[in-house]
């Protein structure tokens, strides 16, 4: 036996016991507070959800990147990236769902914020499409297009293709007319942080920073990110992927209060 | 007090605190996942709500089937907090250490799966808002090294106390004849 003798516990391994069980406990007692910075952020709990802080500074012609009813009782907002799989996976399985479902039914609006990732080559373009279909009221076919397609235009980049699909020729026409004038790099979210570039001859790019500094606040640390909001209230961001049924409870938790 | 005594006391002591430790951790976490997660006031509908907020975090490990994940977050956090309060109690300290011990194995488990697997969710650990990443690992790795050394202590003081209060067995020889 090693840790005991007859008298109880040996001298040298309660000796040692006792000091690791002493480092143990202190961490154990200061871990909590080492790792409450990373708890949930004030910004996460403000009573206004982040989309209508940014509508008091949106300019006219501002894409419209929501769906449903705006005076639904609950309001779901979506830090997403058109690249990261896990969006796709959260699309599909998850907000297609709850569209044809609660967001039909009046009871969630739901709010798209694009938070395209550095890492992903094309995310920062696929937002642009999706916000000049925004401008045009169109942004639903094109963002359901773009995560349909997630795993063919990412090879090559060819994102028109898919936009062209989703929309009437006139009003892919007057899509790709917004876009004409983008042609450096589309901003995307920085890992240290730091305010993403716009093109300043992209219209659309000041709505993709927009979203990415609010994004920024939450914090957003993954994609997708969403923060739910309901009577005033907002509670904590989540991110990952959830499923509908579980999804559903919740909202349905808040709807019976 | 002879050396022995003193240290078999501080041995003691810090088995106590080990215990006061994890129960404050436990208490801890089951009030971060029972409480208003909005600025509503405690009821039974703050708490049924924050309940059905930590279903998705649990549901995000991506573990468990949609069916098994409601009653999963539902009785984590009230035996969190039985177990809270069964440690700090320090009534058979044994299977409380032993029980939390297993408990934190399998948290850590699950956690170091998702890790490994590149989900990038919340811990749910004390409550939302906080990434499971490298700091969660080592907080809760080291919480379960806390859990066994607390709980090799239990089983080796009840040792102890068992032999000092077991009557000695006096022999006498008996004669051949």
């Amino acid at each position: 036996m090693i840790f005991r003798t007859n008298q109880g516990f040996s001298p040298r391994v309660a000796s040692r016991a006792s000091w690791a069980a002493a480092i143990l406990t202190a961490f154990a007692i200061l871990a909590p507070a080492i790792t409450a910075q990373t708890a949930t952020p004030a910004s996460a709990k403000t009573a206004a959800p982040a989309h209508k802080r940014a509508a008091d500074t949106a300019a006219p012609g501002a894409p419209v990147k929501t769906i449903g009813n705006r005076n639904a009782p609950i309001t779901m907002e979506v830090f997403s990236d058109y690249q990261c799989p896990s969006c796709g996976n959260f699309f599909e399985n998850t907000l297609r769902p709850m569209i044809q479902d609660y967001v039909a039914n009046g009871k969630v609006y739901l709010v798209h914020h694009d938070f395209p990732l550095q890492m992903h080559t094309y995310s920062g373009q696929a937002a642009r499409w999706a916000n000049a279909a925004g401008m045009i009221g169109q942004f639903q076919d094109v963002d359901a297009a773009l995560f349909d397609n997630q795993a063919k235009w990412p090879v090559d980049g060819d994102i028109e293709k898919y936009v062209a699909g989703a929309l009437s020729p006139a009003n892919f026409k007057r899509v790709q007319g917004i876009l004409k004038g983008c042609t450096a790099a589309p901003p995307t979210s920085k890992a240290d942080r730091t305010a993403p570039q716009a093109d300043p001859g992209c219209p659309v790019d000041p709505y993709i920073v927009q979203d990415i500094v609010l994004g920024y606040q939450v914090p957003v640390q993954a994609t997708p990110t969403f923060i739910i909001h309901y009577k005033g209230q907002s509670y904590p961001a989540s991110s990952g992927i959830i499923t509908w049924p579980i999804l559903k409870q919740f909202f349905d938790t808040l709807l019976s209060q | 007090m002879t050396p022995n005594e003193t240290r078999g006391s501080l041995a003691g002591t810090l088995l106590i605190l080990g215990r006061l430790a994890l129960a404050a951790i436990f208490l801890f976490a089951a009030y971060a996942k029972l409480k208003p997660q909005a600025a509503v006031p405690w009821s039974g509908s703050s708490i049924k709500t924050s309940l059905s907020l930590f279903a998705m975090q649990v549901d995000s490990y991506q573990l468990l089937p949609p069916q098994l994940v409601s009653p999963a977050a539902h009785f984590l956090p009230p035996f969190e907090l039985f177990l809270g309060l069964w440690l700090l109690s320090g009534v058979l300290l044994r299977y409380a250490s032993l029980i939390t011990t297993l408990l934190l194995g399998a948290f850590f488990a699950v956690m170091v799966r998702t890790y490994m697997a590149g989900l990038e969710i919340n811990c749910g650990c004390f409550g939302p808002g906080e990434r499971l990443g490298p700091l969660t690992l080592l907080r809760d790795g080291s919480l379960l090294a806390l859990a066994l050394v607390v709980t090799i202590g239990a089983f080796l003081q009840g040792r102890k106390s068992r032999e000092l209060s077991a009557p000695t067995a006096v022999t006498t020889p008996q004669r051949a004849d």
